[in-house]
């Protein structure tokens, strides 16, 4: 049976099945953390202060008076229905919370990435071009310091020269209120820019650094040589066939960091005030709201297991041996 | 150079340069690792004497959020303390969570990268719960388990080490798998040597290169989330740390007017970052054959 599937078929079900498990485990991990350490959610919701007979109303209104493995197997059965639960804090549903707040995440962490793409390419195909240079050297010292970076400092250092110093961009917010049609698109880029370098600053160096030594390695290949026997131009050589091939590692680490770039939204969005989910993580851990922490922290992982799986899904289309392996 | 080493080379013929000497005198030769080795140093010294370099700051001034000058030379903070005071016990707390969660999440890495690597029939449930750990936003979830768990110095070092150890186990594992196909382990093993000391005498000196280049990194890695931590207010607020000072501007709206308070303790980071970064790339060129060009 199982050799008439197509290779790639095969290879996309058996990542959806890895991404399934790795959510089932995000869910899992989230729930026992937040039972079994002290500040648990029966204390945030109802005080031990409170008379006997209120707490114990509280509980049972959120059910938490059950054992843990009721409450775990319910829990499960609700997210399978798309129940994320009330907000402690604002008394409304979690999906409305997320609803509103993951889009402006999305669009920083896309942004940034495309950024990285567009800024770090033609870095890392000059430094590979040029190995050993004095533009060499600074490109890999900067990747280093990029990768040092502390990405808090990238962002005050940006909100400061442009924002405050030279008063160009906007330091906080996701949009200017009272503008509409075009003009409120401009705006939402407005906001968008400081925080997006910010991540931009952070990570290019990674990505600099993997293109560098993977483009050095595809030069010194046998088509990078044919290639250049059969008279095409050095450009022509590195553009069209080492950097295709220099692209699959991209991809890996692409999917790689994007843990990493989630941590870097929460500090950038709290820097910048931008209304993402990330900052809705600080704010919710701020008021002991445990149900939109729980809710946030699984759509950031399903965030990150779609994006990985389209990062794998990618390669395998990219790269034919990767399916049959 | 080399006159220097004939001599012994000539008293002990059979031993010439060991490998680990010719790593070192590699590294040596590379004026980056001699820049990042006297950073290394210096924070260490500071962090060891800081007692002695300046007074621990606490209470308040009237000198609130003074620029850089003679008296400060990092400026005063919202409190009027001193910034290069902060700066230089907060050397003290990043190392020391720097090293303590290093160490933890090594040893766990360690552990289970080269369990896995050793016993391969449980290998690939290791490798999967690994690369499930991987792929999950850690940030979110150490904010979770901080908050929690109620900020201390103990809770970041723990919170940073359960979540640091995935990275070391899959660098060690992919090195260990390697190693474990050599005879010279099948050849302790028919000798008759029990398992773990296999794995203890053969299979981790094996791989300790990648560890240490590990715990150097993991060690810079948990400096830049420990301040991340704290400046989401979730560090330990009794002590001085880098992420403290620069929560503590922010929390007082100084970060848009008063710059020193930002710049200082973010140049502290990236320069000890940076430094455990170059010297790990450093000590990889050197102990490269190809790269090392001897």
């Amino acid at each position: 049976m199982s050799w008439s599937t197509p290779p790639l078929l095969r290879f996309a079900g058996r990542r959806a099945l890895r991404g399934i498990v790795t959510i089932w485990f995000a869910v899992t991990v989230t729930f026992l953390l937040l039972r079994l350490l002290p500040g648990n959610p029966a204390l945030a919701v109802a005080s031990p202060l409170l008379p006997q007979p209120q707490r114990n109303a509280l509980l049972r209104e959120y059910g938490l008076n059950q054992p843990m493995i009721v409450q775990y197997f319910k829990y499960l059965w609700q997210l399978l229905h798309g129940n994320l639960g009330v907000s402690f804090a604002q008394q409304v549903s979690v999906t409305s919370v997320i609803d509103r707040e993951l889009p402006w995440t999305l669009l920083l962490m896309g942004s940034s990435l495309l950024l990285t793409l567009i800024i770090g390419i033609p870095l890392g195909v000059a430094a590979a071009r040029h190995q050993g240079s004095l533009l060499d050297r600074g490109v890999q010292i900067m990747s280093v310091a990029s990768g040092s970076l502390f990405v808090p400092s990238a962002g005050i250092l940006l909100l400061f020269v442009f924002g405050v110093w030279l008063r160009w961009l906007p330091i906080g917010g996701a949009y200017s209120l009272g503008v509409y049609g075009f003009a409120w698109y401009v705006s939402v880029a407005q906001h968008l820019l400081l925080p997006a370098l910010s991540l931009v600053m952070v990570q290019i160096g990674n990505y600099v650094f993997t293109l560098r030594a993977t483009l050095i390695g595809a030069l010194h290949e046998d088509y990078a040589d044919l290639a250049r026997a059969k008279g095409a131009p050095e450009r022509t050589v590195v553009w069209k066939h080492a950097l295709r091939n220099a692209l699959l590692p991209i991809t890996t680490l692409a999917g790689l960091q994007l843990g990493f770039l989630v941590g870097g939204a929460v500090l950038t969005e709290t820097i910048f005030a931008y209304p993402g989910i990330a900052r809705g993580i600080y704010t919710a851990v701020t008021q002991e709201d445990y149900p939109v922490l729980q809710g946030a922290f699984l759509l950031l992982a399903v965030s990150v297991v779609v994006a990985n799986f389209l990062t794998d899904m990618t390669y395998g289309l990219l790269d034919p041996r990767v399916r049959t392996t | 150079m080399t006159t220097a080493v004939t001599p012994l080379a000539e008293a002990v013929p059979e031993a010439g340069p060991t490998s680990g000497m010719r790593t070192w005198r590699a590294f040596r030769r590379n004026p980056l690792a001699i820049i990042a080795m006297t950073l290394m140093t210096m924070f260490i010294a500071v962090a060891i004497f800081a007692p002695l370099v300046a007074a621990y700051p606490t209470g308040s001034s009237p000198a609130i959020l003074a620029a850089p000058s003679a008296a400060h030379w990092f400026g005063t903070d919202n409190l009027g303390l001193d910034i290069f005071a902060e700066v230089v016990w907060g050397t003290r707390n990043s190392l020391i969570v720097g090293a303590a969660a290093s160490a933890l999440s090594v040893f766990i890495g360690v552990m289970v990268a080269v369990t896995g690597a050793y016993f391969r029939r449980i290998d690939s449930v290791i490798g999967m719960f690994v690369d499930v750990c991987l792929s999950l936003p850690v940030l979110p979830l150490m904010i979770l388990v901080a908050a929690l768990a109620g900020p201390s110095l103990e809770t970041t070092v723990f919170v940073i080490a359960f979540f640091s150890w995935p990275a070391v186990s899959r660098v060690v594992r992919s090195q260990a798998l390697a190693v474990i196909q050599l005879p010279y382990i099948d050849a302790a093993r028919v000798v008759g040597d029990s398992n773990w000391r296999v794995i203890r005498k053969h299979l981790i000196p094996a791989v300790s290169p990648v560890i240490a280049v590990s715990v150097v990194l993991t060690a810079s890695n948990a400096v830049l989330v420990a301040a991340g931590l704290s400046f989401l207010g979730l560090g330990d607020p009794s002590e001085w740390s880098w992420g403290q000072i620069l929560y503590n501007s922010e929390q007082a709206g100084a970060l848009q007017s008063a710059w020193w308070t930002a710049l200082f303790p973010s140049l502290a980071i990236l320069l000890l970052v940076m430094s455990a970064t170059l010297i790990s790339i450093a000590y990889n060129d050197a102990r490269d054959p190809h790269t090392r060009n001897d």
